[in-house]
């Protein structure tokens, strides 16, 4: 001990007893078994398809731990593991509105090597209101904003108001929204603001003109149009190809690798395994399973707009047609399960009725909003509640010397928010709101492209 | 007896030149066998290393500068009186204040340990010197805004600023029952001015005379800055964080791999959160915590500029201590919250 000062002694003796305390640290930790946390928003207030996260303190066999879990009232939905110590929850229908959920990871064991969950977890959800987001502009600005449908908050600001936005998409479970500005180089870039109001690039598309953003339903990737910058300032850009960005993976490139096949508008079936686009050049719209790079073409000379059924093994989409009495836009069908296409409806219509918008509700296979002109000279346009299995339906917004476009349901299929404008007047676009069982649709406030955020 | 010792030299001068000349051939005739696709990694790996070395170096040398810098103008402009008044000699007082003094200099782990030295010379006590050694890199300004910056003004900061202090001022209270300073420090040259000839300086003389000192340490703990980061590139080079990565679960071996990261990475402080905000989500808070806590006290390089101030058992110490403090506070997070 000679060879050992002061300093040594006391040095060690904090080193061992930290050793020490380290070893009963573990002790009891694996005494306490596994331990889970869930990532839930605060207040557990959830979105209609939250992805639902739990945290293991340590790896855990994942049919072990899926067998533990439980949702009440039951919902159907599909396990992801993130890595061995995080399961992610994504149910198939959105959660109710009004309900409470209860989520139990019930007491047992979670691996091979017998570590187990001691006591039942559990956490309460609720869905929290959806709100709409909506573009305004004035005074030389343009950005996302979002209202809350029963007035509890004022509305608030999305996206940095130094940004100068010129379209949008919100994601499914509206968590962010995507969109495109202006850059200083010419180009058009993406950007990605979160629920809570922060903006940040996502792709910096230099010269290039990335524009049309569609989010996938999972939230993964974004579907875009790219016009490539030409080779010098005073030549024109090229033609729209259809570019796809995995946020997950970070990888961005054209969806299509053949340059001659152009797209814009695309568009996600719900379960996200298809994406459809536009080809203005060729007049097409093209199908494709991103899985497995099946393609389907469906002639059409309108360039949209088009909609998926809720099983996404449907597609309505709009063309028009040289008949005995002139022009006719028809409404055309596509069963993907049968391969066939057909006219559902405008082909015997007795007048042009240019059906300009399409939304298929998201819960119901029997509810499609039509867009089209009111009839005679009235330059009016009026909502179309359809009905594709009887091909009958009801006027849902129809006010004279009103317009209604773009119309969007949510995601339970109860309500759609659209936009509509006055066509004598100022120039004011409004939206509006229908809601199912109420006889007139509610003007809610001032704006352009409402979209849920839910 | 002449020609003897000619042919013995001879022999000398030969010997070195036939070994040297073997190996270059048996290295030529080995590469000869080796396949192409080896050159080619190889190359690669260079490239690596060289990027990651120069990402070390040029990312500490600032601070170094900075540290040298501050020392200098302590060597000028503070004198030992001063020293004593500010600082209490009793172990406690001195440790906190020692510690709490991280938050006046901005220095990250390069440039303390110069500063460190030159305020042990002017006789800042044992236990106060090694707990701001170990605390002005995190406590500093700069490190404190870019935690926040990445972490928020959260939990994160908090604990990482909260145990920074904690196991500084405890490694500075073990130093301090070291009553004699040269049983820990090692000596060193060319330290001593005479504080009476500094007293008589015009004030641009003592300016000048700290930027030489300045000069003459940056070279010098430049040295010793160069090796570190050479070896650190090296373990980075070879040993992948991947490998760490997928070994890196469970709330022990999580909280190792964190610590490994942090020496073998050997990040700048001021830059390490932004590093470490990468792992949240893959790694557990408390795992991410240690790295935060003893990366800035502890890491390849900052352990080789140790070494020229500190003897070796000291050294030892100034790892081991964070070391297992920082690996009992990421456990006991990691069980309290997964």
């Amino acid at each position: 001990m000679k060879n050992f000062s002061t300093l040594d002694k006391t040095a060690s003796a904090v080193i061992l007893f930290c050793t020490a305390l380290i070893g009963l640290v573990v002790f009891l930790g694996t005494q306490a078994g596994v331990r889970v946390k869930a990532n839930l928003p605060e207040r557990g207030l959830i979105g209609p398809y939250q992805v639902v996260t739990l945290i293991f303190s340590e790896s855990v066999d994942p049919q072990m731990a899926e067998s533990l879990f439980d949702i009440q009232p039951k919902i159907d939905g599909t396990f992801r593991w993130a890595d061995s110590q995080t399961m992610q929850f994504a149910s198939l229908q959105p959660f109710e509105l009004g309900t409470a959920y209860k989520l139990t990871l019930r007491s047992g064991l979670l691996s091979q090597n017998d570590h187990e969950l001691k006591t039942d977890q559990s956490w309460e959800m609720h869905v929290r209101e959806p709100e709409i987001a909506y573009l305004k502009s004035g005074d030389g600005q343009s950005g996302v904003w979002t209202m809350s449908l029963n007035n509890t908050n004022p509305p608030r600001q999305l996206t940095d108001p130094s940004l100068k936005v010129i379209d949008f998409d919100a994601s499914r479970d509206g968590e962010f929204v995507i969109f495109i500005v202006q850059n200083q180089a010419g180009g058009i870039d993406l950007w990605r603001a979160t629920r809570d109001g922060v903006s940040s690039i996502l792709l910096d598309c230099g010269l290039d003109r990335c524009t049309s953003p569609s989010i996938s339903p999972d939230g993964t990737r974004v579907a875009y149009s790219r016009e490539i910058a030409g080779p010098s300032i005073d030549l024109p850009y090229g033609s729209p190809r259809i570019w796809m960005l995995d946020m997950s993976e970070a990888k961005d490139g054209p969806v299509y690798q053949d340059q001659q096949v152009l797209g814009y508008h695309p568009q996600w079936s719900p379960d996200g395994m298809q994406l459809a686009s536009y080809d203005g050049l060729a007049d097409q719209i093209r199908l494709l399973n991103v899985d497995s790079g099946q393609q389907f073409i469906f002639q059409s000379q309108t360039g949209g707009p088009m909609t998926w059924s809720p099983d996404g093994t449907k597609f309505l989409f709009t063309d028009v047609e040289q008949s005995e009495g002139g022009v006719r836009t028809r409404v055309r069908m596509a069963d993907l399960t049968i391969n066939k296409t057909f006219t559902l409806t405008g082909s015997e219509d007795d007048m042009d009725y240019g059906y300009n918008s399409l939304a298929w509700s998201p819960e119901d296979d029997e509810s499609v909003l039509l867009g089209m002109r009111a009839g005679g000279d009235d330059p009016s346009q009026v909502f179309w509640l359809f009905n594709p299995g009887r091909l009958d339906g009801v006027i849902v917004a129809g006010q004279p010397e009103y317009a209604y476009t773009s119309p969007h349901w949510d995601v339970w299929g109860g309500a759609f928010v659209f936009q509509q404008f006055k066509l004598k007047g100022p120039y004011k676009p409004e939206i509006g709101l229908w809601k199912q069982g109420s006889a007139e649709p509610l003007v809610v406030g001032e704006g352009l492209m409402p979209r849920w955020l839910p | 007896m002449f020609s003897v010792q000619t042919t013995n030299s001879s022999k000398r001068l030969s010997r070195p030149l036939v070994v040297a000349v073997i190996i270059i051939v048996l290295i030529l005739v080995a590469s000869s066998m080796l396949p192409i696709i080896f050159f080619t990694w190889l190359w690669d790996r260079l490239n690596i290393f060289a990027t990651v070395f120069l990402g070390i170096f040029v990312e500490a040398v600032p601070y170094l500068l900075l540290g040298t810098l501050a020392s200098g103008l302590v060597e000028m402009f503070l004198d030992r009186d001063q020293m004593s008044r500010w600082i209490s000699h009793r172990p406690i007082p001195a440790a906190v204040t020692g510690a709490l003094m991280g938050m006046v200099f901005p220095v990250c782990e390069c440039g303390v340990v110069p500063l460190t030295r030159r305020l042990f010379h002017k006789g800042l006590p044992l236990s106060a010197g090694v707990a701001f050694l170990l605390a002005a890199p995190v406590l500093n300004p700069i490190v404190i805004l870019s935690t926040a910056a990445a972490f928020g003004w959260k939990a994160m900061l908090l604990w990482r600023v909260g145990l920074s202090l904690v196991i500084a001022v405890v490694v500075g209270l073990v130093f301090s029952v070291e009553k004699d300073a040269s049983n820990v420090l090692r000596p060193v040259l060319d330290m001593a001015h005479d504080h009476h000839h500094e007293e008589s300086k015009s004030f641009v003389e003592k300016i000048r005379a700290a930027f030489v000192i300045t000069a003459d340490e940056f070279f010098e703990m430049g040295r010793y800055l160069i090796v570190g980061a050479l070896l650190a590139a090296g373990l980075q080079t070879f040993i992948p964080q991947s490998a760490l990565l997928t070994i890196g679960s469970g709330p022990v071996l999580s909280v190792l791999v964190m610590l490994g990261l942090a020496i073998l990475l050997s990040i700048c402080s001021t830059v390490d959160a932004f590093v470490a905000l990468g792992f949240v989500g893959t790694f557990s808070f408390g795992s991410v915590l240690s790295f935060l806590v003893f990366g800035p006290m502890v890491d390849i390089k900052s352990i080789i500029m140790y070494a020229q101030v500190f003897k070796k058992r000291s050294v030892a110490y100034l790892v081991l201590i964070p070391f297992v403090m920082s690996l009992l506070s990421g456990i006991i997070f990691n069980y309290l919250s997964p």
